[in-house]
């Protein structure tokens, strides 16, 4: 062994005596590692979960015939899917409605919230197109009678009509509306709606994994020093930090 | 070239080899075992499925015996009386000291390795007092004591609904309960409380101060009285299943609020289409995600894991479509034309993957003349090294069956059995690169080793915690939050 790690182990064991935490030393840590199981189908789940939910439809497909893994939803649903989410994505949102209509009726019947915002997405799309008199008369017949069930939706419904009253859209205190952040906004809020629609989980399954990972190493972390994975992206095993 | 640095080469080579081959030879193993015990559940050999904990197939080590049945031996003699099923206590005589509480623990302590134990009890005749209690003590518990009256222990008395845990007076805790009620006592690992049950509502928690093992545990102290107690044969009262859902969302919730890098997930899945070699996916999820919106802003890692992880890609794209589809044979005649190193050791674990692979393909399709032969000129220089004796008997055992398939080896003719094949093929193709220094790299994707990663961590932390919790098991996660 190398004098550097000689002095990396000691300096972790003061710092684990400082803390009375256990040391885990990386061969330990390295041997518990070996002796995990984790199925390769399973795996390959996770994979197909995770190209599934986001919507890449060709990739799942491709990836169904390479490794044998079957999806968890049917693939022709994910391309209707993310139709729709692109017509929001792109500003369409009328056509999107009608997407989602095709699709399951129920969804945006048993969604008010959902078919607010896909209203409200609607507006600000007549404004940030110019048509003003459009736009009134959209707020006025659609929104208006929806903002007065729901509190709210009045209020939002409100910061969305100030729109119109500044001349310099980009510069004004409700100016986010109109940035492409909202469309995304409101495309994934459509696209979880579907995926639930589908008796499917709106998230994949793999980014809860990773916080997990995260948060069981913080867990440990309270008890013992040990080799943490600090860099996801690397997935590279580090030394006790010192 | 120095004739010493290429002898310690080719060693290192070879010690590749065997790192890898033996890796998945493993995972071969792992798979025979598993087809065994799952045979073996099929015949009926393991009659009380439910003792183990047979839905987990991947964490054998998670076994733990559960509590079946009532304690004959050390119960408390002649003051309750256990039915002959084991799961019944009556209260025989009038008129006995008021020390006389006839108390029955299981049989065994409650399983600790998980998120909650739970088990329930029915009041069949609450008798002339009701003086039932429902509980756990520790082991060597005093026989003749009400659960909750001695330090250690815990019990919900049913003629006061008070719960005692050894400090003399009673605390105001649930309802009373008497003949006809169901009655529950669950610990939850994960909060450190115990918790009780009256016909399937939670009726108060509290504090588990004791830290080792605790034994179900039931009392009856007045004449008449009459308790089953039903330790999961039977479904509960309590939506137990419910329960535990519940507490994992508790847990969830705090997890779901970490943050992590965006796209770590775009560029773990990236990386392990790289690793096994799913070229093609790879390819359409690339130019699919180049038309997202908005366009994913993958930062490229750093050169050399970009490298090594595309070293090869389409020729171990074409490696595993040949063995996933059976063509062993090509597969062979690929290696040697472009990797000939990996076959030089003609013993190696790799090459007895690959002949046992061969050997199954002719199984498959009916050969099994051309099997018999080929086994014979192919197993015996392994079968002479002693190391694969187990997997060569599964293999050969195959041809003892009219239909293989149905049999306890009938799981070498599944796409697994291929898979594994493929993928230690792929994890050679991957050590030839020269920049790799350490084969190890060449076993794990990425993905692989952030869950071995996490299941470590849970696994260490339940062993810093008495044993107390549940393990990581990505399969129940996998297989969560499927409705319908």
């Amino acid at each position: 062994m190398s004098l550097f790690w000689i002095v990396i182990r000691e300096l972790a064991e003061i710092e684990a005596m400082a803390t009375s935490k256990k040391v885990i030393t990386r061969e330990d840590w390295e041997k518990r590692l070996n002796d995990v199981k984790i199925r390769k189908e399973d795996m390959n789940k996770l994979v197909m979960n995770f190209l599934v939910t986001e919507g890449y439809v060709e990739a799942a497909e491709k990836f169904r015939k390479e490794s044998g893994t079957d999806p968890d939803i049917d693939l022709a649903t994910i391309t209707d899917r993310m139709a729709v989410k692109k017509a929001v994505q792109a500003g369409n949102v009328e056509d999107a409605i009608e997407k989602v209509n095709d699709l399951n009726p129920e969804i945006l019947d048993t969604n008010p919230q959902l078919f607010f915002h896909l209203q409200q997405q609607r507006l600000i799309e007549l404004i940030r197109n110019g048509k003003i008199e459009e736009a009134l008369e959209f707020a006025q017949e659609e929104l208006a009678p929806r903002g007065e069930e729901n509190q709210s939706f009045l209020e939002e419904l409100e910061k969305t009509v100030a729109l119109l009253a500044f001349e310099d859209v980009s510069n004004c205190p409700v100016g986010e509306l109109l940035d492409v952040s909202q469309r995304l906004k409101t495309a994934s809020e459509v696209n979880a709606a579907i995926l639930t629609s589908q008796s499917h989980e709106k998230d994949p399954k793999l980014p809860s994994l990773l916080k997990m990972l995260i948060w069981a190493q913080n867990q440990l972390g309270e008890k013992a020093v040990f080799p943490r994975i600090t860099d996801l992206s690397t997935a590279k095993l580090e030394d006790p930090p010192v | 070239m120095d004739s010493s640095l290429t002898l310690s080469l080719s060693h290192t080579n070879s010690d590749t080899h065997d790192l890898i081959g033996t890796y998945f030879l493993e995972q071969w193993r792992l798979k025979s075992k598993a087809a065994v015990r799952k045979s073996e559940s099929v015949m009926g050999v393991s009659e009380n499925q439910y003792l183990m904990e047979i839905d987990s197939e991947e964490c054998e080590e998670e076994k733990e015996e559960l509590p079946t049945e009532l304690d004959t031996l050390h119960s408390s003699g002649g003051f309750s009386i256990v039915g002959s099923d084991k799961l019944s206590v009556r209260y025989p005589n009038a008129h006995l000291h008021g020390h006389d509480v006839g108390v029955v623990q299981a049989n065994r302590p409650a399983p600790c390795k998980r998120l909650v134990y739970y088990f329930e009890i029915f009041v069949e005749n609450a008798g002339t007092k009701g003086q039932i209690a429902i509980g756990f003590t520790t082991p060597g518990f005093k026989l003749r004591r009400q659960p909750g009256w001695e330090s250690n222990s815990y019990g919900y008395h049913g003629d006061d609904g008070l719960l005692y845990r050894g400090q003399g007076k009673g605390e105001a805790f649930g309802p009373a309960y008497s003949t006809g009620d169901t009655v529950g006592g669950g610990i939850n690992y994960a909060s450190q409380e115990l918790f009780f049950t009256k016909n399937g509502t939670v009726v108060g928690t509290v504090f588990k101060d004791v830290k080792g093992p605790l034994f179900p545990t039931v009392a009856v102290h007045s004449q008449h009285e009459v308790v089953t107690v039903n330790f999961g044969k039977r479904p509960f009262v309590f939506d137990l299943k419910a329960y535990e859902a519940q507490e994992r969302a508790k847990q969830n919730s705090t997890i779901e609020k970490l943050s992590i890098p965006q796209n770590a997930s775009y560029g773990i899945v990236r990386a392990y289409l790289q690793h096994y070699g799913y070229e093609d996916t790879l390819k359409t999820f690339d130019v699919e995600s180049r038309s997202t919106l908005p366009p994913i802003s993958f930062v490229q890692e750093n050169g050399f894991a970009e490298d090594v992880s595309v070293y090869s890609l389409n020729q171990r794209k074409v490696l595993r479509q040949l063995i996933r589809s059976g063509q062993i044979g090509d597969a062979f005649g690929k290696l040697r034309e472009l990797y000939p190193q990996i076959l030089q050791d003609g013993t190696s674990a790799i090459c007895f993957l690959l002949h046992c692979q061969n050997f199954i393909e002719l199984v498959r399709v009916g050969k099994l003349e051309e099997a018999v032969l080929y086994g014979r000129t192919e197993f015996e220089k392994f079968y002479k090294l002693g190391d694969y004796d187990d997997l060569v008997k599964d293999c050969a055992a195959l041809l003892a069956y009219e239909q293989p398939q149905k049999s306890s080896v009938g799981y070498l003719l599944g796409d697994s059995q291929r898979d594994i094949v493929a993928d230690a093929v792929n994890a050679m193709v991957l050590s030839t690169n020269p920049s790799v220094k350490d084969s190890r790299e060449c076993l794990h994707s990425r993905l692989d080793r952030l869950l071995r990663q996490l299941s470590a961590c849970f696994l260490a932390k339940r062993t810093f915690n008495g044993d107390q919790g549940e393990g990581f098991h990505l399969h129940r996660i996998l297989n969560s939050g499927r409705k319908g």
